[in-house]
């Protein structure tokens, strides 16, 4: 898998047309695709998103895809397969044996482009995989999905991707971060895209909030392609990297949707007029019990945020005695406005007049 | 994608002698690779037989190295006063004419100062600043106090055109700051900051009264001079920081002056609760609307017509800008994105440690980017040739395995990835991907 990627970098940079990378974080929550069960079973979601990789892949042959999963306590490569952990090596090992027989068969079907026949049986087996390593005791341990995880690896995987293509590609000056090599626009492509399935993401706030100020420092976008529930803080993710927040109401359109919208990378956006988000909710978690709230109180040492005023007025992050003021309708600005006036005079007389005399 | 053509014809030009000298090593190990063997470079030293291949891998530990000492930082949760109210002063004086730094002094600083505008709020989102210049002996206002970068930047862009001239005089940009400083509310910070060319100023009154006021009204003032140490800056930063001298100091070329400058832009220590009185404030995140397709309404803030806005969430009123108070109720309104950015001063990822050969072996790849990692095999049999490296590898800096591990989760990671965890995302892949066996309080907030 690695000698392909190399030689469609190769190729990326004598080609014409800037590669893109497509980075896919899947929500796969078995909890919140168990309520889907009777509109978009999960199957027919991959079978969509399989299309959807394939149409990406033909844009142009340079072009690369990476799909990672959100399950619901950790987050896993599906494609491509992180290399064979040494430790438990043996099951998964003899697993891929046997896949990859099935897999080799697959390949050899003529009518299929090979490059899609890769990918979709990789995907598919990694996914099997996944499923079958999910315990019950998993699914009941928690309703929620790794979301902060798979943005982590989505935004290092780019990271590196990107240093990786500047050194194939032309290294006029040793670039040690994609930081500073971002700023001119050039070079790979990378979004990212989240199909989402799940609710609320709380008590991940954090986390999440840092991958989002990430990729807008990657300029990444972070694409949200939202199938159930409503994630406050993935809309702000997609509103910050400036990019596509979709709430579907039909989900039997998905592909129509993960077409038009989806397909067309940085590059071709700047030429198309791209759905915008009508609202966008800037709630954010209180640090106290993770519930969102749309008033707190906010330290103003730390700005760590509360529902209600800390205990004590000592605030939990950085323990520091805060003062508290009068929180009720009148605002506490009134009474400053007197003393501004009076220092202001002040102020002012002493630096009227400038004669130069040398110190 | 800067095509190739013009790379080669960089290094036949010699326009910029790094540039030329990046570009010569890569061309020459590329063809020699070619040439030889033609094994696929890995970005982690690939330790060749040949010289050239070594002083490749050195340049590439060096690199590593510099790289982890520089991410090796405290990262112990410090109290830090994250709103900042902050004055930019800086020398226009004949000082700055002077090309010791290039193009000159004057034009630098102006370039430094816009970047280092940017960065200052993309580290402090609700923080302010103020621009004054100092020429002919006169504080001229450049752009007032307040939290839009762009405005600053525009602003400062103006200076460019304009000669620098005159003698400097430091009390009345020290005035005419107190001045600007002395709305801003309690909680945040009040700090001054000067680049100073000049050995001299000329001030119209009493330096040491300015001194006293500036200590009264508890505000600190840092310098970075470009020339030499000036006793009354040494004095006057010692003074208005209790006693502490650090935030005087002298560039001594381009590089350090760059690097003195942008390191203000990281919050400073409270020391003292004297400095700023912490207070809990009340805050509203309203949420934005496009108004597309809607009637036009009027902002409360200016009366204006605009279609879109936010809306107070505690009196529902239109504000047409973010951060504010709304003018109805009070309440102060602020994007809730804009304190989230401050977060990872709170929740320091902390230091990854090198990961010797002997525990190396667990692992094949990066736990984050999935780019494979050197086998011991491979590496082992060439490692001794080389002294230098070992040496650095032995000060424990640099991982001589390439492998970095998290303390918390145990998982490696790769060099790249280490630089970018610890820099721009501040969250730990490991730590963030597998929540299986862990108790479900101790990872919610673990950043
Ligand atoms: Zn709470
Ligand atoms: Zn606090
Ligand atoms: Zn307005
Ligand atoms: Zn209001
Ligand atoms: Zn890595
Ligand atoms: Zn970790």
């Amino acid at each position: 898998m690695d000698g392909v990627d190399g030689t469609d970098r190769q190729e990326g940079k004598q080609d014409g047309p800037t590669p893109s990378l497509l980075f896919i974080i899947l929500d796969t929550n078995p909890h919140a695709w168990a309520l889907l069960q009777n509109t978009l079973p999960f199957s027919k979601a991959i079978a969509n998103i399989l299309v959807f990789i394939n149409a990406h892949l033909a844009v142009n042959n340079a072009n690369q895809v990476a799909v990672i999963a959100s399950h619901s306590q950790r987050s896993v490569w599906l494609y491509p397969r992180p290399p064979s952990d040494p430790q438990h090596g043996d099951d998964s090992d003899t697993g891929m044996d046997d896949e990859n027989k099935t897999d080799t068969s697959n390949l050899s079907d003529a009518s299929k482009y090979r490059p899609f026949a890769l990918i979709e049986n990789s995907l598919l087996h990694s996914l099997r995989k996944l499923i079958k390593t999910t315990t019950e005791a998993d699914i009941k341990a928690t309703t929620s999905t790794q979301m902060a995880g798979a943005l982590t690896m989505a935004l290092s995987y780019i990271n590196k991707a990107t240093i990786a293509f500047l050194d194939t590609g032309a290294a006029a000056k040793p670039t040690p971060t994609a930081l500073d090599s971002s700023d001119k626009a050039v070079g790979l492509q990378s979004r990212i895209l989240v199909v989402s399935v799940s609710g609320d993401l709380a008590y991940q706030y954090i986390p999440i909030m840092n991958s989002t100020f990430a990729a807008q420092r990657l300029r990444v976008p972070m694409d949200i392609l939202k199938l159930a529930g409503d994630t406050v803080f993935l809309q702000q993710a997609a509103f910050t990297t400036r990019a596509v927040y979709l709430q579907l109401k039909n989900l039997q359109g998905v592909l129509q949707y993960l077409m038009m919208a989806f397909l067309p990378d940085q590059l071709a956006r700047k030429h198309l007029v791209v759905p915008t988000q009508e609202v966008v909710d800037f709630r954010a978690a209180c640090f106290c019990h993770r519930s969102v709230v749309d008033v707190g109180f906010v330290c103003s040492i730390c700005l760590s945020i509360f529902c209600t005023p800390p205990e004590g007025a000592i605030c939990l992050t950085c323990e520091t005695q805060l003062a508290l003021g009068d929180y009720g309708n009148k605002p506490a600005v009134i009474p400053k406005k007197k003393k501004k006036k009076k220092r202001a005079l002040d102020g002012g007389s002493s630096r009227a007049t400038p004669a130069p005399e040398a110190a | 994608m800067s095509d190739s053509d013009g790379e080669y014809q960089a290094s036949d030009d010699g326009a910029n002698p790094n540039e030329e000298l990046a570009t010569g090593t890569t061309t020459k190990t590329g063809k020699q690779r070619a040439a030889w063997e033609g094994v696929q470079r890995s970005w982690a030293a690939v330790l060749d037989s040949a010289g050239d291949g070594s002083i490749d891998s050195m340049v590439q530990t060096l690199r590593e190295s510099k790289q982890r000492k520089r991410l090796m930082k405290d990262t112990t949760p410090l109290q830090r006063g994250i709103i900042r109210h902050l004055v930019l002063i800086l020398d226009m004086s004949f000082a700055m004419v002077e090309k010791d730094m290039r193009p000159t002094r004057q034009l630098l600083t102006i370039r430094y100062a816009s970047e280092f505008i940017t960065e200052y709020f993309e580290q402090n989102p609700i923080s302010q600043l103020a621009i004054i210049g100092l020429r002919d002996g006169v504080a001229e206002m450049i752009s007032v106090m307040g939290g839009n970068s762009t405005d600053h930047i525009e602003k400062l862009k103006l200076q460019r055109g304009k000669e620098a001239a005159g003698a400097p005089s430091l009390q009345n940009g020290l005035e005419m700051s107190r001045a600007q400083l002395f709305h801003t509310p309690a909680h945040g910070t009040r700090e001054v900051l000067i680049i100073y060319g000049a050995l001299l100023t000329s001030d119209p009154g009493d330096m040491h009264k300015t001194i006293e006021m500036l200590k009264k009204d508890k505000i600190r003032v840092s310098i970075v001079g470009l020339a030499a140490q000036v006793a009354i800056c040494a004095e006057l930063c010692k003074k208005t920081n209790h006693g502490d001298d650090k935030n005087y100091s002298v560039a001594t070329d381009d590089h350090h002056f760059r690097e003195l400058f942008m390191k203000l832009t990281t919050p400073p220590i409270t020391r003292t609760k004297e400095q700023s009185q912490a207070s809990l404030l009340s805050m509203g995140f309203p949420s934005r609307i496009s108004g597309a397709g809607q009637t036009m309404s009027f902002c409360v803030c200016h009366n204006k017509l605009c279609s879109g806005g936010y809306l107070c969430s505690r009196c529902q009123s239109k504000v047409c800008s973010l951060p504010s108070e709304c003018p109805v109720c009070g309440l102060t309104l602020i994007l809730s994105t804009h304190l989230a950015r401050s977060y990872h001063h709170l929740f320091p990822l902390q230091n990854w440690a090198a990961v010797s050969w002997k525990d190396a072996v667990r692992s094949v790849a990066c736990y984050a980017c999935q780019s494979p990692f050197l086998k011991l095999s491979k590496a082992k049999e060439k490692e001794t040739e080389i002294e230098g490296m070992v040496k650095i590898v032995e000060s424990k800096i640099v991982s001589e395995s390439g492998r970095y591990a998290c303390p918390v989760c145990r998982k490696h990671f790769c060099i790249d990835c280490d630089v970018f965890a610890h820099e721009v995302l501040h969250n730990c892949a490991g730590c963030q991907s597998d929540t299986r066996g862990l108790a479900d309080e101790s990872v919610e907030f673990a950043a």
